[in-house]
């Protein structure tokens, strides 16, 4: 079997503009089948408004976007078809049960009773949801809440699931929870586009695009993110007491030392001058514990994307 | 524009708000009581015959004559005697005072002139400032004068012409006969625009749209679904309001079921698709609702003629008033309530009444935004 690759999305010189306030700047990316490619930004970097886009949701200003072999030309309702949507609001309807909510959601996409019927029963067992089918949807935990939204999302079975902010709100066993689901559902040849502000979750992306206001800064898999971000060791320094300020003015301003970052009690340095980094590691090791450590996902987060307004 | 439309899908918007509708008390609540409210206080309450007015007399005469003439206001039930307390300059300040809204003011020479002359004359003075009041009172003087007349002469008044005055489909002038037709009009004008102003602009809040959105629902499919149960619940208000009218104030329903059932279906749609357009321009509920209550009350009860006539309004405002829906079926509603009009009778305000739903409708539909765009 030829296996020839085809992009579940294509995007080249997407710009949206609300106004003269330019959300999304002239971005280009691929996402493959098979892929879950996380977006990783700050709020308002322009993450929703792509993904938006890419559901049909809202209109491109200017830009080529292909989603699942559909382009905007074949009309917005043929991308709608294709994709599956969850948004960061909940939105499945309280008052009604899981029931009504998909059997109305099924009904707006015309999915025949029967099809509703095993695609209820594979998604439920699917999440692993137990309760009465007309439990409320207002009397479910939040957790499950989110569950059931992404089931509902994907009632109709789309090659492609984007995923806004799924686990915004969460507790962590729930958030655990929901990528295990994600991942499974990757494995089954499905697409996941997720956008996220948790480091973990990016990390168990295939890919992931770093967005800043409006633009793509980078985007790779995690490990060559790290890789290409920080060719050089991290270096931990763990204070043995109270650190005054001055001193880490003074670090930064070492010949040595490229750049140093406080992660909570800690400071994270990268090393500019490896020969004068071993005459400065010695004179300040009676203040500090330091040891060498691999950069994470945060580590390149705080480089790029907000290290470059510093 | 896309005109698209599946009526599957705008079934199944309208089976989903009949859930939010049956589970939430506060929606049931109003198309029921609301109503029932509306009717009782407007019905029993409002009354146009002004009854019991403060008459302050001041009789110099004081003779068989103006004692007579006293006697026929206070005789006429309309009319409160209150004695003067003194000079005329008091019985003036009755008015100022509120103790009186008029005064009959008789002269010495009252029963003199009417022996000596056969003619003889009283002054009434009317307080001005009340105007609805005065008109009334205004009105009364005439049967008055007659009645006085045949009293003091003991003969009726041969005048050359006489207007006979008889009062058709509302022989009493009663006032709920007027008043609780023309009720019907407000009850819906109030029930539908609230109940639907709040319908899209709660998905938005909730962030359902988003999930409506993101599937191929049509607006027009989510407009005539959300229509659907808020008709039904529009007409059971009316029909609630009907028979209220008919068994609880014995108001005789004069004309044909059917046609003033047909009414106030269009009628409904046009108010509902109002709120509706409310709905889909403004996002948050509490902003729909109080545009909902200044653009649905306030017409319909000010200016749709219910308790003030658009004849009297200035060329202006009344024209204007043919943008209203309210306008045409409170014509429509008293017109086969009371008259027993039919539809041939009707076709101005029920063409009116048509066109202006189906401009809203298609306003409402083109205005629902279909993407999300801040």
């Amino acid at each position: 079997m030829t296996n020839i690759p085809v992009n579940a999305v294509d995007v080249s010189n997407l710009t949206v503009k609300f106004g003269d306030f330019i959300a999304v700047n002239n971005i280009s990316f691929s996402v493959e089948k098979g892929e879950i490619f996380g977006f990783l930004g700050s709020n308002g970097a322009g993450k929703t408004t792509t993904i938006r886009v890419l559901c049909g949701l809202l209109l491109p200003t200017s830009g080529k976007v292909k989603v699942s072999d559909v382009t905007y030309d074949q009309g917005i309702e043929a991308i709608k078809a294709k994709v599956g949507y969850m948004s960061q609001k909940f939105t499945l309807y309280n008052d009604l049960s899981i029931q009504e909510n998909f059997a109305f959601t099924a009904s707006l996409r015309k999915i025949p009773s029967d099809t509703l019927k095993r695609r209820t029963k594979e998604l439920l067992s699917f999440i692993g949801f137990s309760k009465p089918m007309n439990t409320l949807v207002r009397d479910l935990p939040g957790g499950i809440k989110q569950q059931v939204s992404l089931a509902a999302s994907i009632l109709h079975d789309p090659e492609i699931i984007f995923l806004d902010e799924p686990t915004a709100g969460v507790t962590p066993v729930a958030r655990a929870r929901f990528w295990a689901l994600i991942k499974q559902l990757a494995k089954d040849g499905k697409t996941i586009f997720v956008t996220t502000h948790y480091m973990d979750e990016a990390e168990q992306c295939g890919r992931i695009a770093l967005m800043r206001t409006g633009e793509i800064i980078a985007l790779d898999a995690p490990e060559n993110l790290k890789k290409t971000t920080f060719p050089d060791p991290i270096i931990e320094l763990n204070p043995k007491g109270t650190i005054p300020s001055e001193m880490i003015e003074q670090l930064r301003t070492n010949k040595a030392v490229d750049s140093i970052d406080s992660y909570g009690m800690k400071y994270h340095l990268i090393i500019k001058d490896p020969q004068e980094w071993n005459q400065l590691s010695i004179n300040i090791a009676p203040y500090f514990v330091i040891r060498q450590i691999p950069p994470s996902l945060e580590d390149v987060f705080i480089r790029l994307v907000e290290g470059v307004t510093r | 524009m896309n005109f698209k439309f599946n009526i599957k899908r705008a079934l199944s918007i309208a089976k989903k708000e009949q859930f939010h509708i049956m589970r939430d008390p506060f929606t049931l609540t109003m198309a029921t009581v609301l109503p029932v409210l509306l009717v009782l206080i407007f019905g029993l309450a409002i009354e146009f015959n002004v009854k019991d007015i403060g008459l302050t007399v001041h009789d110099s005469d004081r003779t068989f004559s103006s004692r007579k003439l006293v006697e026929v206001f206070s005789s006429s039930q309309y009319f409160n005697i209150n004695p003067s307390r003194g000079s005329i300059v008091d019985a003036i300040n009755d008015l100022d005072s509120e103790r009186s809204k008029a005064s009959l003011i008789i002269e010495p020479e009252f029963e003199h002139n009417l022996l000596a002359h056969g003619n003889t004359k009283a002054q009434f003075v009317l307080d001005g400032a009340d105007n609805s009041t005065a008109g009334v009172i205004l009105g009364y003087l005439g049967g008055i004068q007659k009645a006085a007349n045949f009293k003091l002469t003991g003969t009726l008044v041969k005048e050359p012409i006489e207007l006979k005055t008889r009062y058709l489909f509302n022989p009493e002038l009663s006032s709920p006969w007027f008043i609780v037709p023309g009720l019907a009009v407000v009850v819906i004008a109030i029930l539908s625009i609230l109940l639907t102003a709040l319908t899209v602009a709660r998905e938005w809040e909730n962030g359902s749209m988003e999930l409506l959105l993101s599937t191929p629902v049509q607006p027009l499919e989510i407009i005539i679904g959300k229509l659907i149960p808020y008709t039904v619940i529009g007409l059971a208000a009316v029909l609630l309001v009907v028979l209220v009218a008919i068994l609880g104030f014995g108001i005789p329903f004069a004309g044909n079921f059917i046609l003033f059932g047909f009414g106030s279906l269009i009628f409904l749609i046009a108010c509902l698709a109002q709120g509706m357009l409310i709905s889909v321009l403004i996002r948050t509920q509490q902003l729909a609702m109080q545009i909902a209550m200044i653009t649905g009350l306030l017409p319909s009860l000010l200016m749709s003629g219910f308790i003030f006539p658009l004849e009297s309004m200035p060329k202006y405002p009344q024209n204007f008033t043919s943008i209203l829906p309210s306008k045409w079926f409170m014509i429509i509603s008293r017109g086969i309530f009371l008259k027993g009009a039919d539809f041939s009778d009707l076709k101005l305000p029920f063409i009116g009444l048509f066109l202006l739903s189906a401009i809203l409708i298609i306003t409402a539909t083109k205005k629902f935004k279909k993407d999300l765009e801040p």
